[in-house]
């Protein structure tokens, strides 16, 4: 069976922590300055009731990919396992998938001027069976991957007992990038 | 309405302005060298982390000869291959070009930055003829010597024992002083908390999300995401650990002692304790009894601005919940003059709800001895200290620690770091004359560092040993570069728990221009100097070596897996499913049992009357009024606005990563949280510039406005607002804290004040 990829993440277990950010960094060789992916930190409400949810921010793997059809030249498209990746070789930085995705989770390489996103590490660790950097070193294990398909997998059971949402679902790209929404306010008297 | 304010500011998200790569390098940093050779070795090695304090076991992966990736070690079952981004950084700081890589001697005046590169060798001989000379026209006692706790200290400490001084100084007075200093006073030794299993965790402050210590972090995360456990946290501020709290009440600081003794009240008050467990194991019940008779919910209500429900409530249910609750005494939390206090109430609130050796709640560390003669044989190998013969002068020190005054209760291996400066600028009780230090930078760590600066301009020699050109370094006559903890084999470390466990420092890559860790750079100044005929040891071999009784087998494990346990089942004396595994494994046991089949006789208190210590007739002996929790000094506003407090990030340790590249990318400054009502008062808006200011000094800041901070409440993260012009990437940046705090000394404990009054004015 194809394998059909999630990557889940929990924000109630999430805590900002940015091990995620920093091996991703180390893992991808990604320069100075830019980020393929971070979690941001957003506090809402009005003291003392107050509320703070933990977003994270990366390409999330559309299924209905608006990068992979603007792209003039094939470089943006989908491998078998429905991963959305970029050929270097193919890639003319014309910058319309910079612009095309919603997610802003695209951006040029500073120094090789190619343009980069979250590629789930799928050359590099996913294709030779290990996890994503960021899934690997997260502290709270917040992030999970895997293949959804196997209900052997931890990413099976987690979709199982959680009630996932997507990001910017009403855009309909279909992302494979899910999250638990953070269910922590604060009950103050 | 809810409007929303973000925290997005703290990261520097994406942005693509390339940084100025710096230009101009000093010698003896690493981007003066050509670029360093790499051999072409692919490998993984087992090592624990240093780019904190917490010290967890992590995996560095090894490409063509480069560390490309650090995780967590997954030998060791509580970290599996979880970091934190301080520790995944390991290799930013390895190859970071602003990194020291030679020894330098100052040739200019003080502070000027002109250095002279030179060998370890000529360094050595500076340093040892320096030395020599001060000990004999001044004696040993003029040399004060300090380190950041760890194994460097305890090499550092035999040095400074066969040196022949009685001044060593670690940085326990400026941070976790309070806490040792209460367990000592109560229970006679430090327990743990089994997060995992709690029902019922009260925290004030304690910040496991932000001060991160790995497999403690994932525990107590794990149990607070599960509904069958409820979180409580205490704290002025909306921290991540408030975040994920079922509850959090924005106390103001200094106060959450109020909170504490009100709770006792009302459990006493109501007989709602656990009086089996304190009639048989502590004293002083009617002491606590008297001391708490008026500190009721309502009493408390007008000084942490809690509702006195809340505090009835809070009681009832930490009760339900017992014995699977932990009240958290937290690692430094709230740091006013009333600490020593809060955390006793703290401790003592524990043994009321009878949790100790439960399921759930406090235990002792069960280390190979321990469980050694629990089994009646050898089930874990012991470890033992080569250097353990050499003991620490027991001559008058500076500060009179462990002596009769402030300090009687301050470890002599601890020392007083805020009593420092006056002691060298009035020559009180003697002159000093020289300071000898490894990886610590008071001039951004503890209080007042203007006075410190001055005092250590009076020393006739400084030495510091660093990876970075820290303040403290810039001020140095000599400056030692410190291999990191990846190029560096050190020896076994104890971290047993439940069950007895290892871990082993193991070099990565050869240091990069040879430099020198800090055993060995000690070990050679003591043969250089001729003080070393009491060593036992040559070398980090002959120094595991001894440590493992010459354990082959031991030894080789810890270099290969860089952890070690022994499939001993974890044990709580006071759970019977725990002693019946354990016994059911180690048969022999069972003649430590007691009736009820639990190992109620391994407990035991190491305190004067072999009892958890309510009462402290030695505390009140020494401090009259304090030998019980009782209401004290809960004042830090001291007459100001404002108070600030400071804490941590997940993202920096205290003043060592602000430079680090890639935790400098995720965060380079520290504006300071200021209420909406507060700025509106104070008629300020985001990004103003403003100074913090009160009688010890004042300090430049810049404005960030967020609902996550009570009115007259402030807080920066701490570590910022950095000058050494050395430390390119964070100089200048931010807040240093440390210049608004008095050099101050909480009671008892002798602890550093982290919270003090200010006021806010236009810059
Ligand atoms: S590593 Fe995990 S906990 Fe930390 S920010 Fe990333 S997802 Fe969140
Ligand atoms: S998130 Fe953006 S970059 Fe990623 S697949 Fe969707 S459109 Fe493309
Ligand atoms: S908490 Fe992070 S920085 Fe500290 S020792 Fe653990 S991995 Fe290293």
């Amino acid at each position: 069976m194809k394998k059909k990829f999630r990557m889940i993440h929990d924000e109630n277990l999430c805590i900002g922590c940015q091990a995620c950010s920093v091996a991703c960094r180390s893992e991808n060789d990604v320069p100075d300055n830019v980020f393929r992916m971070q979690v941001q930190i957003e506090t809402k409400g009005i003291f003392p009731d107050l509320k703070m949810n933990m977003q994270r921010h990366s390409c999330v793997m559309c299924e209905d990919a608006p990068c992979v059809t603007v792209c003039p030249t094939g470089a943006s498209f989908q491998t078998k396992d429905g991963l959305v990746q970029i050929d270097h070789r193919l890639c003319v930085s014309c910058k319309y998938c910079v612009v095309a995705c919603p997610y802003d989770a695209r951006f040029m390489n500073p120094i090789t001027k190619n343009i980069e996103k979250c590629t789930f590490c799928y050359s590099n660790r996913v294709s030779k069976g290990l996890e994503p950097a960021c899934v690997t070193v997260c502290p709270t294990d917040a992030l999970v991957f895997g293949d959804i398909n196997d209900t052997t997998s931890e990413v099976y059971k987690k979709a199982k007992e959680s009630n996932l949402l997507y990001p910017k679902a009403n855009l309909g790209t279909k992302p494979k990038v899910a999250f638990v929404p953070n269910k922590k306010g604060v009950s103050y008297e | 309405m809810s409007s929303t304010y973000t925290r997005r500011d703290f990261l520097k998200t994406t942005s693509f302005s390339a940084i100025l790569a710096g230009t101009s390098c000093m010698a003896g940093k690493l981007g003066s060298l050509d670029t360093p050779m790499f051999d072409d070795i692919n490998k993984t090695v087992n090592t624990y982390c240093e780019m904190c304090s917490s010290r967890c076991q992590v995996e560095a992966k090894v490409k063509k000869g480069k560390v490309t990736f650090i995780q967590g070690n997954s030998h060791s079952k509580g970290m599996n291959t979880s970091i934190c981004a301080r520790g995944a950084s390991g290799h930013s700081q390895l190859y970071d070009e602003q990194r020291l890589v030679k020894p330098l001697i100052r040739v200019g005046k003080r502070g000027e930055d002109k250095w002279m590169a030179v060998s370890y060798e000529e360094a050595f001989n500076f340093i040892s003829e320096k030395l020599s000379k001060i000990k004999k026209e001044y004696g040993a006692k003029s040399v004060l010597f300090s380190a950041k706790t760890g194994e460097q200290f305890n090499h550092l400490a035999t040095f400074t024992s066969l040196f022949g001084s009685p001044n060593l100084f670690s940085h326990v007075s400026t941070c976790p002083i309070t806490y040792k200093v209460a367990f000592h006073h109560t229970y006679g030794a430090g327990l743990k908390r089994d997060f995992s299993n709690s029902k019922y965790i009260l925290n004030f402050g304690h910040n496991l999300f932000e001060g991160i210590a790995v497999s403690k972090t994932k525990k107590f995360a794990k149990a607070v995401n599960k509904d069958s456990c409820k979180l409580v946290v205490l704290e002025p501020r909306f921290s991540i650990v408030a975040s994920k709290a079922d509850e959090w009440h924005s106390v103001k600081p200094g106060t959450d002692l109020a909170f504490v003794l009100s709770l006792i009240h009302v459990w006493l008050r109501d007989g709602k304790y656990d009086k089996e467990f304190v009639k048989n194991y502590t004293v002083g019940i009617e002491q606590l009894i008297e001391s708490t008779k008026t500190t009721t919910p309502k009493w408390q209500e007008k000084i942490t601005g809690i509702k006195a429900e809340v505090v009835e409530r809070i009681a009832n249910e930490i009760y339900a919940a017992a014995p699977s609750c932990i009240i958290d005494w937290g690692h430094k939390t709230t740091t006013g003059q009333s600490e020593f206090q809060r955390t006793r109430a703290i401790l003592v609130a524990n043994a009321l709800m009878g949790n100790l050796e439960k399921e759930g709640g406090l235990f002792f560390g069960k280390k190979a001895k321990t469980v050694n003669k629990i089994a009646n044989m050898n089930i874990a190998p012991t470890i033992s200290n080569p250097d353990k013969h050499i003991k620490i002068v027991k001559d008058l020190r500076i500060d009179r620690a462990s002596q009769k005054g402030d300090n009687i209760f301050v470890s002599r291996k601890y020392g007083v770091l805020m009593d420092i400066p006056d002691a060298i600028l009035s020559k009180k009780p003697y002159e000093v004359k020289a300071w000898v230090m490894t990886r610590t930078n008071p001039l951004i760590t503890v209080a007042n560092p203007e006075k410190m600066k001055e005092a250590m301009n009076k020393l006739d020699l400084i030495v510091v040993n660093d990876v970075y050109m820290s303040e403290t370094a810039q001020i140095a006559d000599v400056v030692l570069p410190e291999a990191t903890y990846l190029e560096r084999d050190e020896g076994i470390q104890d971290i047993s728990s439940k069950a007895p466990a290892y871990m082993m420092r193991n070099k990565v890559v050869e240091p990069i221009n040879k430099t020198l860790t800090s055993y060995e750079i000690f070990r050679t100044l003591a043969k250089k100097m001729n003080i070393d005929s009491k060593y036992k040891w040559d070398n980090i071999n002959s120094y595991r070596a001894h440590q493992a009784s010459g354990n082959i087998k031991l030894l080789e494990k810890l270099a290969k897996d860089g952890y070690v346990s022994f499939g001993i089942p974890s044990l709580l004396y006071r759970e019977k499913s725990y002693v019946d595994k354990f016994v059911e494994k180690y048969p022999s046991a069972s003649s430590n049992l007691d009736e009820n089949g639990l190992f109620t006789k391994m407990i035991k208190f190491k305190t004067p009357s072999g009892k958890i210590e309510i009462f402290s007739q030695t505390i009140e002996d020494a401090f009259p009024g304090y030998g019980v929790p009782a209401n004290h000094d809960m004042d830090v506003q001291k007459g100001y606005p404002y108070i600030i407090t400071s804490g941590k990030t997940a993202i920096h340790t205290n003043g060592h990563t602000q430079n680090i590249p890639y935790l400098n990318m995720l965060m380079s400054d520290n504006p300071v949280w200021i209420n909406p009502i507060t700025a509106k008062k104070e008629n300020l808006k985001n990004g103003d510039k403003i100074f913090l200011e009160n009688s010890v000094g004042k300090e430049k800041a810049t404005v960030f406005i967020t609902e996550g901070i009570r009115p007259d409440t402030l807080f920066v993260y701490m570590g910022f607002g950095r000058d050494s012009k050395e430390l390119k990437r964070a100089d200048g940046k931010g807040t240093c804290q440390s210049k608004l705090l008095p050099l101050d000394k909480g009671p008892v404990c002798s602890t550093m004040i982290t919270n003090t009054g200010v006021k806010i004015t236009r810059a």
